[in-house]
């Protein structure tokens, strides 16, 4: 659809025009999208990405355009997890990206069908069983803001800028197979993913389309500041400024979703672009960045805009949800049950703007992998490796792999930490449900969190019954050795032998073992 | 942390022995409470193996905190050259406490 164009164009063609009005450009947006994608998100709300590769997407988004609620597809069908593979892929996903938002917004039913795929694909390719599908395409951007809370447990800046969006771009990052669960994402799951979209679109200035009014509602209930961003994209973005970009018609974030096809994976509603665009100065559209999303931006401009932006994105809706241990709202938790890992990047993002901006900038650079939203970059990796070892080198696919496992530690250990909060009734990610749940399964212990609370010793709980056998064997033991002793002693009263001593001698020691070993 | 203790305060005895083993004699605060708080989850959590040990056994013993710290060989040699000066120290004033028995009686 044109929302692919739409977005991307909006931030390009209305740059100028900030203000966001990107509802009418479609096709400009599209092709702004591509220009824009790489340029940082400026705070406008217009979300206008300053792509210079105004010209490419175009090409795509026409394809991906036509079915408004399908722009996913497209994507989708991209190898779930091919880490845009082509470069060309990944500038037309930036500007999807873009378009992302307003796709998100547009189209939060659209995009949620593609961006379930999205994350079953994404996710099923990681035979690390990160339960990518659930996070990308389910939460239609959370909240722009929530992104930020993604920068706070990996360190990166993810700035939880849309944590929501993050979650969602996920998804629909993972697996840049996302291509083709981003055509179904733009079927969307109402609400679900248009937030992830809308997210997007925000940045984008795409103005989503009013239809997905019906998801941005549903989005809303992510995250609220995510969702906001979300239900402006439904209800033509009305919504914050944020909002505006994902009110890039939805029809336009769908094309883009559908053009997602074209390898790069959904990136997070150029919404969490914006919100990058600290970091990111071509894809944060200052859409969303503003205010809202602080997404985790993370400061990893992206070489490659969009592909970057939509890692980014991806990135964040990880993060963020590994910043929900953080302290995610109970909101993120549901989210999460729900799947939608999204919704907690959204809150996180508000959490963490600058961290989650520099993952996402981090997982743009390492387009080569898939989805963008990733939460470690390459080049932490790197830098951890040189820590151990200057002068190691690590293949690219060790790197890709490494970048997996940690994606996914993080994935289980805040699902795992969020249902561990709801065990405990609060609706309240908080420290010791993760601490919990790191010391239990994984035997890690991380002194100076605990809040220096004594760990009382429970004693060995031991059965009435196990006593009593004890005690008889050891009765009968001590009475077969009296008995042996006596015997022998008489033994070797009667004979003068020593043989017998030492017989004896060797008998009682016996059953000195035999009570040792009982006792 | 939780030891109410007269005299150098825990934190207080914990910058000194990070001190000696090599650390500037001024320290973060926050340093010395996770260093802190460090040592005593070390040591709560050896407590409770040597616990779970020696009710098997049917009390607790030095034998537990030993075999506990098998594996790690500089803390289980000194921990034996500890325990045996310790034993040397009970048996001199042992000595000492009979001298001055003999000296009272022969007096």
């Amino acid at each position: 659809m044109d929302q692919q164009q739409p977005p991307p164009p909006t931030p390009n063609a209305p740059p100028p025009s900030s203000a966001v009005d990107p509802p009418p450009q479609p096709q400009p947006q599209p092709q702004i999208q591509q220009q824009t994608t790489p340029t940082p998100p400026s705070s406008t709300s217009s979300t206008a990405i300053p792509n210079p590769n105004p010209n490419p997407i175009p090409k795509p988004l026409p394809s991906a355009i036509p079915p408004p609620q399908q722009p996913p597809q497209p994507k989708p069908a991209l190898p779930s997890h091919q880490p845009r593979p082509a470069a060309a892929f990944s500038r037309p996903w930036q500007q999807h990206s873009s378009q992302f938002t307003h796709f998100s917004s547009s189209s939060p039913s659209a995009s949620s069908s593609p961006s379930p795929s999205l994350s079953s694909q994404p996710r099923g390719s990681i035979a690390l069983g990160v339960p990518s599908s659930h996070s990308g395409p389910s939460p239609p951007s959370p909240s722009p803001s929530q992104s930020t809370p993604f920068t706070g447990s990996f360190g990166h800046s993810f700035g939880g800028t849309s944590s929501s969006n993050v979650s969602q771009a996920r998804p629909m990052m993972r697996g840049i197979g996302m291509g083709s669960s981003v055509g179904s994402s733009s079927q969307m799951r109402p609400g679900g993913i248009s937030a992830q979209h809308q997210q997007r679109p925000l940045q984008s200035s795409l103005r989503p389309t009013s239809s997905p009014t019906s998801q941005s509602p549903s989005t809303q209930n992510f995250q609220g500041h995510g969702l906001m961003r979300v239900s402006a994209v439904g209800s033509s973005s009305s919504t914050p400024s944020t909002l505006q970009t994902l009110q890039t018609p939805q029809s336009p974030n769908q094309p883009w979703l559908s053009s997602g096809a074209q390898g790069k994976p959904p990136l997070p509603p150029p919404w969490h672009r914006p919100q990058l665009r600290a970091h990111i100065p071509q894809q944060h559209h200052s859409l969303q960045t503003v205010s809202q999303q602080q997404h985790v931006s993370s400061p990893q401009v992206p070489p490659q805009n969009i592909s970057s932006i939509q890692q980014q994105e991806h990135f964040e809706q990880q993060f963020s949800q590994s910043r929900a241990s953080q302290s995610l709202p109970h909101q993120q938790q549901d989210s999460r049950s729900q799947g939608s890992a999204n919704q907690k990047p959204s809150s996180l993002a508000m959490v963490q703007p600058s961290t989650v901006q520099v993952t996402q900038n981090k997982a743009a650079i390492t387009e080569s992998d898939d989805s963008g939203g990733r939460i470690l970059s390459k080049r932490s990796i790197h830098d951890i490796v040189n820590q151990i070892d200057p002068s190691e080198k690590l293949d690219p696919e060790v790197e890709d792999i490494l970048v997996d496992i940690a994606e996914d530690f993080v994935d289980s250990i805040t699902t795992f930490g969020c249902s561990l909060a709801k065990h405990r009734k609060s609706d309240t990610l908080e420290a010791k449900d993760i601490l919990l749940h790191l010391e239990r399964n994984w035997n890690l212990t991380l002194p100076g969190f605990s809040g220096d609370e004594i760990k009382t010793y429970k004693k060995p709980i031991t059965n009435e019954v196990h006593k009593e056998r004890l005690a008889v064997i050891k009765k009968s033991i001590l009475a077969r050795e009296a008995a042996n002793a006596k015997h022998i002693i008489g033994q070797t009263a009667v004979n003068t032998k020593g043989n017998v001593g030492k017989a004896a001698a060797n008998i009682l020691g016996s059953p000195n073992v035999k009570i040792r070993e009982v006792s | 942390m939780i030891n109410p203790s007269t005299g150098p305060s825990s934190k207080a005895k914990v910058q000194h022995m990070m001190y000696g083993f090599g650390d500037d004699p001024n320290p973060l605060p926050e340093t010395v409470t996770l260093v802190e708080e460090i040592v005593v989850e070390y040591v709560t959590d050896l407590a409770h193996k040597a616990q779970d040990i020696g009710s098997k056994r049917g009390k607790l013993s030095v034998e537990d905190f030993l075999f506990l710290i098998r594996k790690d060989l500089p803390k289980l040699n000194r921990c034996t050259e500890l325990l045996s000066i310790q034993e040397e120290l009970k048996q001199a004033r042992k000595a000492f406490e009979v001298d001055e028995d003999k000296l009272a009686t022969l007096e």
